[in-house]
């Protein structure tokens, strides 16, 4: 959770600031208001500019602004661990993400979870990476979404060659949410695109959002860490039903989110919880 | 077609031509106004249809707000709802504060620089014209079976394409908002024109008032942002004829680009002028000069310049934009909007204050919009606006600058203005009144929204669960906007008793400081007369100069409107 971790720290610090800023302002309107009121019997001063005075204040104004920008692109930075790279995918080092592939679509959300292995494979061309139908001109570019289905309103395809990739979708109607589940204290990659006008992914407890565009895929990382389960929502106007463009995020240990896994790919798509 | 003047009584009827084609337009007729060339009515004609719309949009805002008072109701349904929040959020952005702070220079440039008229005054007609039509084909939206537009003020690709957005709704706002848009580009290049090149002799650049100035550096954002819009309603368009464009990313993107490089911009165009308005009337109510002049002027300029290259920071939750840059131009503003606040709070230091209804809504305005603009900063930092952009957050930041700042602004200069544009005294008693109710109503409305979006409330839903938690906050917000509807009606009431009474206002009625204080209320067809002449140009607050004159030969602290001293 660095990004919540973060945007903790950054508000405090730009919090802090702001208020005094603000106070600072309001105490000098109030003196003027008691002080320089016409009944207080003080006239009005005839000087209309101090240059001295505003050189060293545009100077202090120049600091501050330096600091901060200084400050919080670093904080964007700490945000992303790994950096772009990472995100991407290309990052070397530590162990491989755990990748689950979403896909917004009018109004819910569909969550697959790749087999280990089979991103791989779909990366280096052999995966089944083609998707039928509504969307077939976007099968020019590679998808991620090893399983060839989608959906509107909830319905959903299976993969004719097995079930390698666990899915988890549903419609968002009357309480039926997808859950997005994912291992604690492993680094979890989203590989985010719509299916047809722009979403985004929100999960406010994380502190952080990502859109998802239709013929384009975005990708971000994060950590959980602990168990537990947290709302997440649509924060891109996206027609009638985007008040209800609701989903679960659910953080399970690592041994759990396996057995999860390999349960799922036999059992094909699951539906979703009730709130 | 030009004003004619009256003809003489003794000419002849015209009844050899029965179609009338030839009889002159009587100036005070409906039709002598709808073709008036006269500064002050295109101006007076633009801020009267952006009044009525801020009460229609206010409307659509108290309806939006009854919805969301509890979890879980939806009485008017979600289609409903969408079209109420992209009309409200357009016809005030586009209909309301836009054209309100243009029709404002438009009235008050050539006033403020000794001139007679406005530069292209047949221009600037044509571009009234079109923004009411503009507004009311936006509007007409409401007619169609299928609805207004729906796609909230920036209409996003795909969403506003023909295959999701389908119906009427979507082309009238796009007709609508490029007529507006293309009026506001003719009115503001008369304006610029104006304060360039017509001013009176001795009226130099830096004799110009503040906000003369604050129209320059907006008119400027005008013509240089302004076109953008153009450019992505264009798009919007040839992507409803053919909805294949927005198959592809780059156009979808492309349109985010180009709508910004508009919409940050526009934010400061709906800004500056009533900046400008808040730091005339400080000063005035002050007793005197504007305290750092220069370093405003220069401050407005730069800020104008640096609006145009932070237009990404509305996208950083794309993944598609170089996020550190849009911070690094966005954090740089705090600098010459602290040198105007400097200046603002500098001025009320060093005065000696007079509680008119005017100056209370300048005061207040230092405050709300202050939180706007703090707030500002936080979305302006990525690792912030990760988690708050597009939630109620943005509601209350956008909110903040635009209603507890640029609206105040507004009603402060609409106090200020009203007896020189009328000749007629509003009520100071109702004026408070209304005063009282808006700083109650606005921030009981708009401060709880920051906690909404921070707990997780997304912006643009029609409703939401009562297991969410957001119940208590959203009340909050909707008893404070029963507070502003009574706000409003204390105004409007206002409004029409001054109509009614009919207290004549002087010329002066609040000892000016610019050249319109000069001219009589309202000011004659030419607006400096011999009887009201231009008085010498001596500074950026001429009239203040000869009172200082004066009273080196009179007894000081005698004040015409009884005052106490
Ligand atoms: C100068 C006056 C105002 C301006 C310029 C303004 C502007 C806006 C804008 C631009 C939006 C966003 C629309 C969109 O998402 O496309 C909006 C939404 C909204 N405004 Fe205002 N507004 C003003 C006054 C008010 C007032 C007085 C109220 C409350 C009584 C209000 C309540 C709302 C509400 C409830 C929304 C919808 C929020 C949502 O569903 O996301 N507004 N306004
Ligand atoms: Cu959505």
């Amino acid at each position: 959770m660095e990004q919540r971790r973060v945007f903790a720290q950054v508000l405090t610090v730009e919090t802090v600031i702001a208020s005094v800023v603000f106070l600072l302002v309001l105490t000098a309107l109030l003196y003027s208001l008691i002080r320089r009121r016409a009944g207080a019997g003080v006239g009005p001063s005839p000087r209309s500019e101090r240059p001295r005075l505003e050189v060293s204040y545009l100077a202090a104004l120049v600091v501050i602004a330096a600091g901060l920008v200084v400050y919080t692109a670093s904080a964007n930075d700490w945000m992303h661990p790994g950096g772009d790279a990472q995100a991407a995918g290309r990052g070397g080092g530590k162990a491989a993400p755990v990748e689950v592939d979403v896909t917004a679509f009018q109004w819910c959300w569909k969550f697959t979870h790749p087999a280990p292995g089979a991103h791989q494979a779909a990366r280096s061309g052999h995966g089944p990476d083609a998707r039928p139908a509504a969307d077939a001109h976007h099968a020019a570019e590679a998808h991620h979404a090893a399983d060839g289905g989608h959906g509107s309103g909830g319905a959903h395809g299976q993969r004719s060659d097995g079930a390698r990739a666990a899915t988890t979708t549903a419609n968002c109607r009357d309480g039926r949410l997808p859950t997005l589940v994912v291992p604690t204290g492993r680094t979890v990659r989203i590989n985010l695109t719509s299916l047809d006008v722009i979403h985004s992914l929100w999960v406010p407890a994380l502190r952080y959002k990502m859109d998802a565009f239709p013929d384009h895929t975005n990708s971000f990382t994060f950590t959980v860490d602990k168990e537990g389960r947290w709302i997440g929502r649509c924060a891109e106007f996206c027609g009638d039903r985007h008040h209800a463009m609701e989903f679960w995020l659910k953080a399970v240990s690592p041994e759990e989110y396996d057995d999860w896994v390999s349960q799922h790919q036999q059992d094909g798509p699951t539906g979703g919880a009730a709130a | 077609m030009t004003l004619a003047p009256d003809p003489p009584a003794d000419s002849p009827p015209q009844a050899a031509q029965p179609t009338g084609a030839s009889r002159p337009v009587r100036p005070a007729s409906w039709l002598g106004w709808l073709t008036t060339t006269d500064h002050k009515r295109v101006g007076l004609l633009t801020m009267a249809t952006a009044m009525v719309l801020f009460f229609l949009m206010g409307v659509l805002a108290l309806l939006m707000r009854s919805q969301l008072a509890q979890p879980g109701q939806n009485f008017f349904g979600s289609s409903m709802y969408n079209q109420m929040f992209s009309i409200h959020g357009s016809g005030m952005i586009y209909m309301v504060m836009t054209p309100f702070a243009i029709g404002l220079g438009v009235y008050l440039v050539p006033l403020q620089i000794g001139a007679p008229a406005v530069a292209m005054p047949r221009a600037t007609l044509f571009g009234y014209w079109l923004y009411a039509l503009g507004a009311v084909l936006m509007l007409s939206g409401f007619a169609m079976p299928t609805g207004a537009h729906a796609d909230g003020w920036f209409s996003y690709p795909p969403m506003a394409s023909s295959t999701y957005s389908p119906g009427d709704g979507t082309p009238l706002w796009i007709v609508g908002v490029f007529m507006a848009t293309v009026g506001a580009l003719l009115m503001g290049w008369a304006v610029l024109w104006t304060a360039l090149r017509k001013r009176a002799r001795g009226m130099t650049m830096l004799r110009m008032p503040v906000f003369t100035w604050s129209m320059i550096a907006a008119t400027l954002m005008v013509i240089g942002a302004f076109p953008s819009l153009l450019a992505a309603l264009v798009m919007l368009a040839v992507g409803r004829a053919d909805p294949t464009v927005f198959d592809s990313n780059a156009w979808n993107i492309g349109y985010q680009h180009l709508f910004w490089f508009y919409g940050h911009p526009v934010v400061y165009v709906m800004f500056f002028p009533y900046l400008g308005a808040v730091g005339e009337v400080l000063a005035v109510f002050s007793r005197r000069r504007f305290f750092g002049y220069k370093g405003t002027v220069i401050s407005l300029l730069v800020f104008a310049a640096l609006s145009m290259s932070v237009w990404g920071h509305h996208m950083f939750a794309t993944g598609q934009a170089t996020n550190d840059y849009y911070s690094l131009t966005s954090i740089a503003l705090l600098v010459p909007a602290g040198i105007e606040y400097f200046a603002l709070v500098g001025t009320v230091l060093g005065g000696r204050l007079v509680f008119r209804t005017p100056m209370l809504f300048a005061l207040a305005f230092i405050p709300q919009f202050l939180i706007g603009g703090l707030t500002g900063i936080m979305v302006g930092t990525p690792a912030l606006d990760y988690h708050v952009t597009d939630s109620y957050f943005i509601v209350a930041h956008l909110h903040y600058v635009l209603f507890a700042g640029s609206a105040f602004g507004l009603f402060a200069a609409l106090y200020f203005w009203f007896p020189k544009v009328t000749g007629l005294m509003l009520d100071e008693r109702l004026g408070r009144v209304h005063f009282t109710l808006m700083v109650i109503g606005t921030n009981l409305t708009f401060l709880p929204m920051f906690g909404l979006g921070y707990l997780g409330m997304p912006r643009r839903v029609a409703t939401y669960p009562e297991w969410a938690g957001f119940g208590l906050l959203n009340l909050l917000a909707s008893i404070g906007a029963g507070f502003l509807a009574a706000a409003m009606i204390a105004f409007a009431l206002n409004l029409q008793q001054a109509f009614r009474r009919r207290v004549p206002a002087p010329a002066d009625p609040w000892q000016g400081n610019s050249l319109e204080w000069a001219a009589p209320s309202p000011p004659p067809r030419y607006n400096f007369t011999t009887t009201h002449p231009l008085p010498p140009l001596t500074s950026n607050a001429p009239l203040l100069d000869a009172r200082m004159r004066q009273g080196r030969h009179r007894a000081p602290h005698r004040t015409p409107n009884g005052e106490r001293a």
